[in-house]
Protein backbone atom coordinates (compact mmCIF):
# COMPACT_ATOMS: atom_id res chain seq x y z
CA UNK A 1 0.00 0.00 0.00
CA UNK A 2 1.06 3.17 -0.78
CA UNK A 3 -0.39 5.97 1.32
CA UNK A 4 1.00 10.05 1.18
CA UNK A 5 -0.16 11.94 4.62
CA UNK A 6 -0.30 15.20 3.95
CA UNK A 7 2.91 15.63 2.14
CA UNK A 8 4.77 18.72 0.75
CA UNK A 9 8.30 18.74 -1.04
CA UNK A 10 10.62 21.10 -3.27
CA UNK A 11 13.65 20.58 -5.18
CA UNK A 12 15.20 23.95 -3.78
CA UNK A 13 14.21 23.52 -0.33
CA UNK A 14 12.09 27.01 -0.94
CA UNK A 15 9.84 26.47 -3.53
CA UNK A 16 6.65 23.90 -2.78
CA UNK A 17 6.19 21.90 -5.94
CA UNK A 18 3.69 20.09 -3.92
CA UNK A 19 1.18 20.87 -1.24
CA UNK A 20 -0.46 18.70 1.72
CA UNK A 21 -0.96 16.13 -0.43
CA UNK A 22 -2.89 13.20 0.63
CA UNK A 23 -3.99 9.77 -1.11
CA UNK A 24 -3.86 6.08 -0.60
CA UNK A 25 -3.10 3.33 -3.10
CA UNK A 26 -4.78 -0.01 -2.14
CA UNK A 27 -2.28 -3.01 -3.33
CA UNK A 28 -3.50 -4.26 -6.49
CA UNK A 29 -5.19 -1.51 -7.95
CA UNK A 30 -4.92 0.49 -11.34
CA UNK A 31 -4.33 4.32 -10.87
CA UNK A 32 -3.70 6.95 -12.92
CA UNK A 33 -2.34 10.44 -12.06
CA UNK A 34 -3.29 13.33 -14.42
CA UNK A 35 -3.56 16.82 -14.24
CA UNK A 36 -1.80 19.92 -16.54
CA UNK A 37 1.71 20.01 -16.91
CA UNK A 38 3.63 20.95 -13.98
CA UNK A 39 0.62 20.11 -11.79
CA UNK A 40 3.34 17.89 -9.68
CA UNK A 41 2.81 14.29 -11.29
CA UNK A 42 6.45 13.54 -11.80
CA UNK A 43 7.50 14.82 -8.41
CA UNK A 44 4.69 12.71 -6.75
CA UNK A 45 6.22 9.89 -8.53
CA UNK A 46 9.43 10.44 -7.56
CA UNK A 47 8.47 10.71 -3.86
CA UNK A 48 7.30 6.98 -4.35
CA UNK A 49 10.08 5.93 -5.03
CA UNK A 50 12.21 8.06 -2.87
CA UNK A 51 14.30 10.00 -5.33
CA UNK A 52 12.26 12.69 -3.17
CA UNK A 53 11.75 12.78 0.00
CA UNK A 54 9.15 14.63 1.42
CA UNK A 55 9.69 18.24 3.34
CA UNK A 56 6.85 17.88 5.19
CA UNK A 57 4.30 14.90 6.06
CA UNK A 58 5.11 11.39 5.23
CA UNK A 59 5.66 8.93 2.50
CA UNK A 60 4.46 5.18 3.31
CA UNK A 61 5.04 2.46 1.65
CA UNK A 62 3.64 -0.75 3.05
CA UNK A 63 3.75 0.80 6.49
CA UNK A 64 7.48 2.24 6.36
CA UNK A 65 8.42 5.94 5.55
CA UNK A 66 10.34 6.32 2.78
CA UNK A 67 12.54 8.41 4.57
CA UNK A 68 13.75 5.41 6.24
CA UNK A 69 14.62 3.41 3.14
CA UNK A 70 17.87 3.85 0.76
CA UNK A 71 16.68 4.24 -2.55
CA UNK A 72 18.51 1.39 -3.74
CA UNK A 73 16.26 -0.50 -1.16
CA UNK A 74 13.31 0.91 -2.36
CA UNK A 75 13.94 -0.39 -5.87
CA UNK A 76 12.88 -4.10 -4.84
CA UNK A 77 9.62 -2.75 -3.96
CA UNK A 78 8.48 -0.37 -6.55
CA UNK A 79 9.90 -0.63 -10.12
CA UNK A 80 10.32 3.05 -12.09
CA UNK A 81 9.62 3.55 -15.64
CA UNK A 82 10.85 6.93 -16.41
CA UNK A 83 9.84 9.71 -18.52
CA UNK A 84 12.63 9.06 -20.92
CA UNK A 85 13.54 5.41 -21.52
CA UNK A 86 17.36 6.93 -22.68
CA UNK A 87 18.46 7.56 -18.99
CA UNK A 88 17.49 4.41 -17.83
CA UNK A 89 19.01 2.80 -21.21
CA UNK A 90 22.93 1.85 -20.39
CA UNK A 91 24.33 -1.33 -21.94
CA UNK A 92 25.10 -2.56 -25.03
CA UNK A 93 22.61 -5.09 -25.64
CA UNK A 94 18.99 -5.95 -24.87
CA UNK A 95 19.82 -8.85 -22.62
CA UNK A 96 22.36 -7.16 -20.85
CA UNK A 97 19.70 -5.01 -20.11
CA UNK A 98 17.31 -6.76 -19.29
CA UNK A 99 19.54 -8.90 -16.61
CA UNK A 100 21.07 -5.30 -15.51
CA UNK A 101 18.72 -4.82 -12.34
CA UNK A 102 19.19 -8.44 -11.17
CA UNK A 103 22.76 -7.53 -11.39
CA UNK A 104 22.76 -4.15 -9.37
CA UNK A 105 20.56 -5.57 -6.20
CA UNK A 106 23.36 -8.69 -6.58
CA UNK A 107 20.33 -11.31 -7.64
CA UNK A 108 21.69 -12.79 -10.62
CA UNK A 109 20.84 -16.58 -11.08
CA UNK A 110 19.64 -19.04 -13.98
CA UNK A 111 15.96 -18.50 -13.03
CA UNK A 112 16.32 -14.59 -13.84
CA UNK A 113 18.04 -15.29 -17.21
CA UNK A 114 14.83 -18.00 -17.44
CA UNK A 115 12.34 -15.28 -16.75
CA UNK A 116 14.26 -12.16 -18.79
CA UNK A 117 14.57 -14.57 -21.81
CA UNK A 118 10.20 -14.87 -21.43
CA UNK A 119 9.66 -11.64 -21.25
CA UNK A 120 12.37 -10.95 -24.33
CA UNK A 121 9.99 -13.08 -25.83
CA UNK A 122 6.90 -11.88 -25.20
CA UNK A 123 7.84 -8.13 -25.87
CA UNK A 124 9.22 -9.40 -28.95
CA UNK A 125 12.69 -8.04 -28.32
CA UNK A 126 15.96 -9.62 -30.16
CA UNK A 127 18.52 -10.29 -27.00
CA UNK A 128 21.19 -9.16 -28.94
CA UNK A 129 20.27 -6.20 -30.64
CA UNK A 130 22.15 -2.77 -29.85
CA UNK A 131 19.29 -0.96 -27.44
CA UNK A 132 20.35 2.62 -28.67
CA UNK A 133 19.73 1.71 -32.30
CA UNK A 134 16.24 0.62 -31.45
CA UNK A 135 13.29 3.24 -32.02
CA UNK A 136 11.72 4.98 -29.93
CA UNK A 137 8.61 2.44 -29.31
CA UNK A 138 10.86 -0.33 -29.00
CA UNK A 139 13.64 1.67 -26.69
CA UNK A 140 10.13 2.06 -24.52
CA UNK A 141 9.09 -1.19 -24.68
CA UNK A 142 12.60 -2.49 -23.45
CA UNK A 143 12.30 -0.06 -20.28
CA UNK A 144 9.54 -1.36 -19.41
CA UNK A 145 10.30 -5.00 -19.93
CA UNK A 146 14.02 -4.63 -17.94
CA UNK A 147 11.94 -3.47 -14.98
CA UNK A 148 8.77 -5.40 -14.86
CA UNK A 149 11.89 -8.28 -15.06
CA UNK A 150 12.47 -7.90 -11.56
CA UNK A 151 8.61 -8.46 -10.88
CA UNK A 152 8.45 -5.53 -8.23
CA UNK A 153 4.94 -5.66 -6.11
CA UNK A 154 4.32 -1.92 -7.33
CA UNK A 155 5.24 -0.24 -11.08
CA UNK A 156 5.07 3.27 -11.11
CA UNK A 157 4.97 4.63 -14.88
CA UNK A 158 5.95 8.47 -16.01
CA UNK A 159 4.01 8.30 -19.54
CA UNK A 160 4.69 5.41 -20.60
CA UNK A 161 3.02 6.08 -23.58
CA UNK A 162 3.96 9.61 -24.71
CA UNK A 163 5.29 9.73 -28.11
CA UNK A 164 4.30 6.64 -29.24
CA UNK A 165 2.06 5.54 -32.32
CA UNK A 166 -1.21 4.02 -31.75
CA UNK A 167 -0.01 0.48 -32.22
CA UNK A 168 2.97 0.73 -29.30
CA UNK A 169 1.23 2.77 -27.23
CA UNK A 170 -2.04 -0.44 -27.26
CA UNK A 171 1.14 -3.02 -26.74
CA UNK A 172 2.76 -1.10 -24.02
CA UNK A 173 -0.75 -0.78 -22.45
CA UNK A 174 -1.83 -4.05 -22.65
CA UNK A 175 1.32 -5.19 -21.03
CA UNK A 176 0.59 -3.30 -18.22
CA UNK A 177 -3.05 -4.45 -17.87
CA UNK A 178 -1.69 -7.43 -17.79
CA UNK A 179 0.59 -7.14 -15.32
CA UNK A 180 -2.36 -5.52 -13.19
CA UNK A 181 -4.45 -8.73 -13.79
CA UNK A 182 -1.56 -10.56 -12.46
CA UNK A 183 -1.56 -8.59 -9.02
CA UNK A 184 0.78 -5.99 -9.67
CA UNK A 185 0.05 -2.19 -8.51
CA UNK A 186 0.13 0.30 -11.40
CA UNK A 187 0.78 3.54 -10.66
CA UNK A 188 0.61 5.56 -14.33
CA UNK A 189 0.95 9.21 -15.43
CA UNK A 190 -0.69 9.85 -18.33
CA UNK A 191 -2.12 12.85 -20.64
CA UNK A 192 -4.19 10.74 -23.31
CA UNK A 193 -7.77 10.40 -20.99
CA UNK A 194 -8.06 7.90 -23.83
CA UNK A 195 -5.87 5.73 -22.76
CA UNK A 196 -6.71 6.89 -18.86
CA UNK A 197 -10.64 5.74 -19.33
CA UNK A 198 -9.76 2.19 -21.26
CA UNK A 199 -7.06 1.33 -18.22
CA UNK A 200 -7.19 2.78 -15.43
CA UNK A 201 -9.68 1.80 -12.16
CA UNK A 202 -9.48 4.94 -11.04
CA UNK A 203 -8.10 8.56 -11.12
CA UNK A 204 -6.05 10.90 -9.08
CA UNK A 205 -6.69 14.44 -10.05
CA UNK A 206 -3.59 16.78 -9.71
CA UNK A 207 -3.66 20.61 -10.03
CA UNK A 208 -0.82 23.19 -9.14
CA UNK A 209 0.82 20.83 -6.67
CA UNK A 210 -2.13 19.76 -4.55
CA UNK A 211 -4.77 16.39 -5.18
CA UNK A 212 -8.22 17.58 -6.81
CA UNK A 213 -10.18 14.38 -6.17
CA UNK A 214 -9.75 10.90 -6.21
CA UNK A 215 -12.09 8.13 -7.25
CA UNK A 216 -13.16 6.08 -9.81
CA UNK A 217 -12.21 6.85 -13.42
CA UNK A 218 -15.86 7.40 -15.01
CA UNK A 219 -16.89 9.17 -11.88
CA UNK A 220 -14.27 11.46 -11.94
CA UNK A 221 -13.95 12.25 -15.96
CA UNK A 222 -18.48 12.80 -15.80
CA UNK A 223 -18.05 15.39 -13.18
CA UNK A 224 -18.03 18.53 -15.39
CA UNK A 225 -16.87 21.11 -12.61
CA UNK A 226 -13.81 18.89 -11.82
CA UNK A 227 -12.30 18.44 -15.56
CA UNK A 228 -13.18 22.20 -15.96
CA UNK A 229 -10.84 22.81 -12.79
CA UNK A 230 -8.42 20.88 -13.79
CA UNK A 231 -8.33 21.60 -17.45
CA UNK A 232 -8.97 18.24 -18.62
CA UNK A 233 -10.98 17.21 -21.74
CA UNK A 234 -13.41 13.85 -21.22
CA UNK A 235 -12.58 10.99 -23.80
CA UNK A 236 -15.18 11.50 -26.73
CA UNK A 237 -17.77 8.99 -25.24
CA UNK A 238 -17.79 10.49 -21.98
CA UNK A 239 -18.63 14.16 -23.62
CA UNK A 240 -21.04 13.24 -25.89
CA UNK A 241 -22.96 11.01 -23.47
CA UNK A 242 -23.29 14.15 -21.14
CA UNK A 243 -23.81 16.47 -23.86
CA UNK A 244 -26.78 14.40 -24.94
CA UNK A 245 -28.06 14.29 -21.37
CA UNK A 246 -27.91 17.77 -20.71
CA UNK A 247 -29.78 18.88 -24.18
CA UNK A 248 -32.39 16.25 -23.34
CA UNK A 249 -32.86 15.99 -19.72
CA UNK A 250 -35.13 12.81 -20.42
CA UNK A 251 -31.83 10.81 -21.54
CA UNK A 252 -29.52 12.06 -18.67
CA UNK A 253 -30.26 8.86 -16.55
CA UNK A 254 -30.85 6.28 -19.27
CA UNK A 255 -28.33 4.35 -20.45
CA UNK A 256 -27.50 6.73 -23.10
CA UNK A 257 -26.52 9.38 -21.21
CA UNK A 258 -24.97 7.39 -18.78
CA UNK A 259 -22.43 5.59 -21.33
CA UNK A 260 -18.69 5.76 -20.74
CA UNK A 261 -17.70 3.49 -23.75
CA UNK A 262 -18.26 2.55 -27.08
CA UNK A 263 -19.61 -0.47 -26.59
CA UNK A 264 -21.96 0.88 -23.82
CA UNK A 265 -23.07 2.78 -26.28
CA UNK A 266 -23.75 0.64 -28.68
CA UNK A 267 -25.60 -1.44 -26.17
CA UNK A 268 -27.70 1.23 -25.20
CA UNK A 269 -29.00 2.54 -28.69
CA UNK A 270 -28.80 -1.28 -29.66
CA UNK A 271 -26.60 -0.78 -32.77
CA UNK A 272 -22.98 -1.98 -33.95
CA UNK A 273 -20.48 0.21 -34.78
CA UNK A 274 -17.95 -1.33 -36.68
CA UNK A 275 -14.29 -0.29 -36.69
CA UNK A 276 -14.35 2.41 -39.12
CA UNK A 277 -17.18 4.33 -37.38
CA UNK A 278 -20.07 3.08 -39.50
CA UNK A 279 -22.97 1.35 -38.41
CA UNK A 280 -22.83 -2.32 -39.97
CA UNK B 1 19.50 28.54 -6.88
CA UNK B 2 21.09 29.55 -10.06
CA UNK B 3 23.04 27.24 -12.24
CA UNK B 4 26.36 26.87 -12.85
CA UNK B 5 27.99 29.62 -15.04
CA UNK B 6 24.40 30.89 -15.63
CA UNK B 7 23.64 34.76 -15.69
CA UNK B 8 22.77 36.66 -13.48
CA UNK B 9 20.99 39.68 -14.37
CA UNK B 10 21.58 43.26 -12.60
CA UNK B 11 23.03 46.56 -13.27
CA UNK B 12 26.05 47.33 -12.01
CA UNK B 13 29.45 48.48 -13.52
CA UNK B 14 30.33 45.14 -14.26
CA UNK B 15 27.31 44.47 -15.85
CA UNK B 16 27.54 47.52 -18.10
CA UNK B 17 31.19 47.21 -19.35
CA UNK B 18 31.57 46.47 -22.69
CA UNK B 19 32.09 42.35 -22.62
CA UNK B 20 35.05 42.22 -24.46
CA UNK B 21 36.83 44.84 -21.74
CA UNK B 22 35.54 42.36 -19.18
CA UNK B 23 37.22 39.53 -20.76
CA UNK B 24 40.13 41.22 -21.32
CA UNK B 25 40.07 42.74 -17.44
CA UNK B 26 40.15 39.58 -15.71
CA UNK B 27 42.61 37.67 -18.16
CA UNK B 28 44.64 40.52 -17.52
CA UNK B 29 44.50 40.12 -13.48
CA UNK B 30 44.57 36.24 -13.64
CA UNK B 31 48.20 36.92 -15.45
CA UNK B 32 48.79 39.67 -12.83
CA UNK B 33 48.46 36.58 -10.13
CA UNK B 34 50.82 34.01 -11.99
CA UNK B 35 53.35 36.72 -12.47
CA UNK B 36 54.30 37.69 -8.98
CA UNK B 37 54.33 35.18 -5.81
CA UNK B 38 54.17 37.99 -3.34
CA UNK B 39 51.53 37.18 -0.98
CA UNK B 40 50.43 40.95 -0.12
CA UNK B 41 50.00 41.36 -3.18
CA UNK B 42 47.52 38.22 -4.21
CA UNK B 43 45.71 38.81 -0.63
CA UNK B 44 45.19 42.52 -2.00
CA UNK B 45 43.50 41.03 -5.76
CA UNK B 46 41.84 38.75 -3.71
CA UNK B 47 40.12 41.30 -1.45
CA UNK B 48 39.66 43.41 -4.89
CA UNK B 49 38.14 40.05 -6.64
CA UNK B 50 35.54 40.38 -3.65
CA UNK B 51 34.55 43.79 -3.48
CA UNK B 52 33.77 43.51 -7.04
CA UNK B 53 31.86 40.42 -6.63
CA UNK B 54 29.89 41.99 -3.65
CA UNK B 55 29.37 45.48 -5.55
CA UNK B 56 27.22 43.26 -8.52
CA UNK B 57 25.86 41.05 -5.43
CA UNK B 58 27.28 37.91 -6.41
CA UNK B 59 29.23 36.79 -2.41
CA UNK B 60 27.47 33.78 -2.60
CA UNK B 61 28.73 32.89 -6.44
CA UNK B 62 32.25 34.26 -5.68
CA UNK B 63 32.38 32.19 -2.65
CA UNK B 64 31.22 29.11 -4.00
CA UNK B 65 34.09 29.47 -6.59
CA UNK B 66 36.28 30.04 -3.78
CA UNK B 67 35.28 27.20 -2.58
CA UNK B 68 35.61 24.92 -5.37
CA UNK B 69 39.15 26.35 -6.66
CA UNK B 70 40.22 26.15 -3.23
CA UNK B 71 39.72 22.66 -2.93
CA UNK B 72 41.28 21.86 -6.52
CA UNK B 73 44.33 23.78 -5.47
CA UNK B 74 44.62 21.61 -1.72
CA UNK B 75 46.27 18.70 -3.94
CA UNK B 76 48.55 20.96 -5.49
CA UNK B 77 49.17 23.06 -1.77
CA UNK B 78 49.61 19.27 -0.43
CA UNK B 79 52.29 18.20 -3.21
CA UNK B 80 53.98 21.81 -2.39
CA UNK B 81 53.93 20.96 1.44
CA UNK B 82 55.53 17.94 0.79
CA UNK B 83 58.07 18.54 -1.43
CA UNK B 84 59.27 21.89 -0.73
CA UNK B 85 61.76 21.43 1.86
CA UNK B 86 63.20 25.06 2.47
CA UNK B 87 63.08 27.71 4.89
CA UNK B 88 62.54 26.56 8.74
CA UNK B 89 62.41 22.91 9.81
CA UNK B 90 58.61 22.21 10.99
CA UNK B 91 57.58 18.86 10.47
CA UNK B 92 60.48 15.81 9.32
CA UNK B 93 60.09 13.38 6.90
CA UNK B 94 61.52 10.50 5.85
CA UNK B 95 62.98 12.26 2.80
CA UNK B 96 63.45 15.86 3.78
CA UNK B 97 60.78 17.91 5.71
CA UNK B 98 58.22 20.46 6.00
CA UNK B 99 59.50 23.80 6.01
CA UNK B 100 58.18 27.44 6.29
CA UNK B 101 59.01 27.62 2.41
CA UNK B 102 56.57 24.60 1.65
CA UNK B 103 54.21 26.38 3.77
CA UNK B 104 54.16 29.82 1.75
CA UNK B 105 54.41 27.76 -1.75
CA UNK B 106 50.90 26.15 -0.71
CA UNK B 107 49.53 29.10 0.80
CA UNK B 108 50.75 31.08 -2.17
CA UNK B 109 49.40 28.71 -4.59
CA UNK B 110 45.84 28.51 -2.99
CA UNK B 111 45.54 32.52 -3.25
CA UNK B 112 46.85 32.62 -6.49
CA UNK B 113 44.42 30.02 -8.03
CA UNK B 114 41.54 31.27 -6.18
CA UNK B 115 42.74 35.02 -7.25
CA UNK B 116 43.13 34.27 -10.46
CA UNK B 117 39.97 32.49 -11.10
CA UNK B 118 37.73 33.96 -9.56
CA UNK B 119 37.60 37.03 -11.53
CA UNK B 120 37.54 34.89 -14.89
CA UNK B 121 33.97 33.23 -13.42
CA UNK B 122 32.83 36.38 -12.36
CA UNK B 123 32.71 37.53 -16.09
CA UNK B 124 30.84 34.14 -17.22
CA UNK B 125 28.24 35.66 -14.32
CA UNK B 126 27.97 39.21 -15.32
CA UNK B 127 27.88 38.67 -19.07
CA UNK B 128 25.21 36.92 -21.31
CA UNK B 129 27.07 34.22 -22.91
CA UNK B 130 24.94 36.06 -26.49
CA UNK B 131 26.89 39.51 -25.57
CA UNK B 132 30.07 38.06 -25.31
CA UNK B 133 29.81 35.99 -28.28
CA UNK B 134 29.08 38.56 -30.18
CA UNK B 135 31.56 40.99 -29.08
CA UNK B 136 34.02 38.90 -29.81
CA UNK B 137 33.06 39.02 -33.35
CA UNK B 138 32.30 42.46 -33.58
CA UNK B 139 35.25 43.86 -31.95
CA UNK B 140 37.74 41.40 -31.94
CA UNK B 141 37.50 39.89 -35.59
CA UNK B 142 37.06 36.40 -33.94
CA UNK B 143 35.05 34.40 -36.45
CA UNK B 144 31.58 33.69 -35.39
CA UNK B 145 32.32 29.65 -36.11
CA UNK B 146 34.69 29.81 -33.04
CA UNK B 147 33.08 31.99 -31.03
CA UNK B 148 29.40 30.07 -30.88
CA UNK B 149 32.07 26.78 -30.65
CA UNK B 150 32.64 28.11 -27.26
CA UNK B 151 29.48 29.48 -25.99
CA UNK B 152 27.60 26.05 -27.19
CA UNK B 153 30.34 24.39 -24.67
CA UNK B 154 29.45 26.56 -21.77
CA UNK B 155 26.21 26.04 -22.57
CA UNK B 156 25.88 22.45 -22.66
CA UNK B 157 27.78 21.79 -19.09
CA UNK B 158 24.82 22.07 -17.16
CA UNK B 159 22.76 20.24 -19.95
CA UNK B 160 25.15 17.80 -19.45
CA UNK B 161 25.21 17.62 -15.62
CA UNK B 162 21.45 17.66 -15.63
CA UNK B 163 21.60 14.91 -17.52
CA UNK B 164 24.32 12.40 -15.95
CA UNK B 165 21.95 13.71 -12.81
CA UNK B 166 19.02 12.10 -14.49
CA UNK B 167 20.67 9.10 -15.30
CA UNK B 168 22.03 8.62 -11.89
CA UNK B 169 18.44 8.88 -10.87
CA UNK B 170 17.34 6.53 -13.45
CA UNK B 171 19.69 3.71 -12.51
CA UNK B 172 18.98 4.22 -8.51
CA UNK B 173 15.45 3.44 -9.17
CA UNK B 174 16.82 0.43 -10.61
CA UNK B 175 18.83 -0.44 -7.68
CA UNK B 176 22.16 0.49 -8.27
CA UNK B 177 23.49 1.68 -5.18
CA UNK B 178 24.50 5.35 -5.40
CA UNK B 179 23.48 6.17 -1.98
CA UNK B 180 25.58 3.76 -0.14
CA UNK B 181 29.34 2.67 0.03
CA UNK B 182 32.45 4.49 -0.78
CA UNK B 183 33.78 6.61 -3.17
CA UNK B 184 36.13 4.57 -5.17
CA UNK B 185 32.53 2.08 -5.12
CA UNK B 186 30.43 4.60 -6.76
CA UNK B 187 32.72 5.83 -9.12
CA UNK B 188 33.05 2.41 -10.54
CA UNK B 189 29.15 2.21 -10.47
CA UNK B 190 28.80 5.52 -12.86
CA UNK B 191 31.70 4.25 -15.50
CA UNK B 192 28.99 2.30 -17.38
CA UNK B 193 26.92 5.19 -17.28
CA UNK B 194 28.92 7.26 -19.57
CA UNK B 195 27.63 5.50 -22.36
CA UNK B 196 24.37 7.06 -21.97
CA UNK B 197 25.55 9.96 -21.38
CA UNK B 198 27.71 10.13 -24.05
CA UNK B 199 25.29 8.68 -26.32
CA UNK B 200 22.45 11.51 -25.38
CA UNK B 201 25.45 14.03 -25.53
CA UNK B 202 26.63 12.96 -28.96
CA UNK B 203 22.57 13.11 -30.42
CA UNK B 204 22.20 16.37 -28.94
CA UNK B 205 24.95 18.08 -30.24
CA UNK B 206 24.31 16.43 -33.60
CA UNK B 207 20.68 17.79 -33.73
CA UNK B 208 22.01 20.91 -32.59
CA UNK B 209 24.31 21.48 -35.36
CA UNK B 210 21.47 20.41 -38.00
CA UNK B 211 19.44 22.71 -36.44
CA UNK B 212 21.94 25.25 -36.53
CA UNK B 213 22.54 24.80 -40.08
CA UNK B 214 19.62 24.76 -41.28
CA UNK B 215 18.63 28.25 -39.87
CA UNK B 216 21.38 29.52 -41.91
CA UNK B 217 24.75 29.23 -39.85
CA UNK B 218 26.99 29.42 -42.45
CA UNK B 219 25.50 32.78 -43.62
CA UNK B 220 26.39 34.33 -40.45
CA UNK B 221 28.82 37.09 -40.65
CA UNK B 222 30.42 39.81 -38.85
CA UNK B 223 28.15 41.72 -40.12
CA UNK B 224 24.71 39.86 -38.85
CA UNK B 225 24.65 41.16 -35.59
CA UNK B 226 22.93 44.20 -35.37
CA UNK B 227 23.96 44.78 -31.68
CA UNK B 228 26.87 47.51 -31.19
CA UNK B 229 29.67 47.09 -28.55
CA UNK B 230 31.60 50.52 -28.30
CA UNK B 231 33.60 51.14 -25.88
CA UNK B 232 33.14 53.83 -23.20
CA UNK B 233 35.16 55.70 -20.09
CA UNK B 234 34.43 52.89 -18.29
CA UNK B 235 35.78 50.29 -20.48
CA UNK B 236 39.16 51.93 -20.82
CA UNK B 237 39.39 53.38 -17.24
CA UNK B 238 38.93 49.50 -16.34
CA UNK B 239 41.49 48.26 -18.42
CA UNK B 240 44.12 51.11 -17.65
CA UNK B 241 43.62 50.01 -14.11
CA UNK B 242 44.02 46.63 -14.42
CA UNK B 243 47.38 46.65 -17.36
CA UNK B 244 48.25 48.69 -13.87
CA UNK B 245 47.76 45.71 -11.55
CA UNK B 246 49.70 43.84 -14.17
CA UNK B 247 52.69 45.93 -14.06
CA UNK B 248 52.89 46.21 -10.57
CA UNK B 249 53.21 42.34 -10.53
CA UNK B 250 54.96 42.30 -12.95
CA UNK B 251 57.60 44.67 -11.14
CA UNK B 252 57.33 43.09 -8.05
CA UNK B 253 58.19 39.38 -9.35
CA UNK B 254 61.31 41.03 -10.72
CA UNK B 255 62.36 43.21 -7.96
CA UNK B 256 61.68 40.86 -5.12
N1 LIG C 1 14.46 19.07 -10.95
C1 LIG C 1 13.66 20.11 -10.67
N2 LIG C 1 14.13 21.21 -10.04
C2 LIG C 1 13.33 22.25 -9.76
N3 LIG C 1 12.05 22.31 -10.06
C3 LIG C 1 11.50 21.27 -10.69
C4 LIG C 1 12.28 20.11 -11.05
N4 LIG C 1 11.46 19.23 -11.67
C5 LIG C 1 10.27 19.80 -11.71
N5 LIG C 1 10.26 21.02 -11.13
C6 LIG C 1 9.09 21.93 -10.98
O1 LIG C 1 8.12 21.27 -10.22
C7 LIG C 1 6.83 21.50 -10.72
C8 LIG C 1 6.11 20.20 -10.91
O2 LIG C 1 6.81 19.47 -11.88
P1 LIG C 1 6.45 17.98 -12.28
O3 LIG C 1 7.55 17.50 -13.14
O4 LIG C 1 6.12 17.20 -11.07
O5 LIG C 1 5.15 18.22 -13.14
P2 LIG C 1 4.32 17.16 -13.99
O6 LIG C 1 2.94 17.17 -13.44
O7 LIG C 1 5.03 15.87 -14.05
O8 LIG C 1 4.33 17.85 -15.41
P3 LIG C 1 4.45 17.18 -16.87
O9 LIG C 1 3.09 16.82 -17.27
O10 LIG C 1 4.99 18.31 -17.69
O11 LIG C 1 5.39 16.03 -16.80
C9 LIG C 1 7.00 22.30 -11.98
O12 LIG C 1 6.64 23.64 -11.70
C10 LIG C 1 8.46 22.20 -12.32
O13 LIG C 1 8.92 23.40 -12.88
MG1 LIG D 1 6.10 14.76 -15.60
Amino acid sequence: MIEFSHVSASYDGELAVLRDVSFRIEDGSFVAFVGTNGAGKSTTMRLINGLLKPTEGQVLIDGTPTTELKTSELAQRVGFLFQNPDRQICNNTVREEMMFGFKALGKESPEAEVRADEIMAAFGLNPDDDPFLLNRGTRQLLALASIIVLQPPVVVLDEPTTGLDFRECTKVMEIIRRLHERGTTVVMVCHDMEVVADYAESIIVMSAGRVLAQGPTYELLRDRVLTQEASLVAPQMVALSLALGSQHPQLANTAVGQANTLSEMERALGLEIAEGGEPR
Amino acid sequence: MTGFLEYVPGNSLLHRMNPVAKLFCALLISVACFCTSNLIFLACVLIFDFALAAHCKMTRQAMGLAKAVTIFSLILAVIQLLTNSTGMVLVPLPWGYIGTGGVIGAVTIILRLVAAAVPLFLVMYVTKMTDLANSVVKVLHVPYKYAFTFTSTVHFIPVFMNDMAGIMEAQTARGVQFDQGSIVKKIRLMVPLCIPLLVSSVRKTNSAAIAAEVRGFNLRTRESGYKQYPFATLDVVSLVICVCILVVAILLGVLL
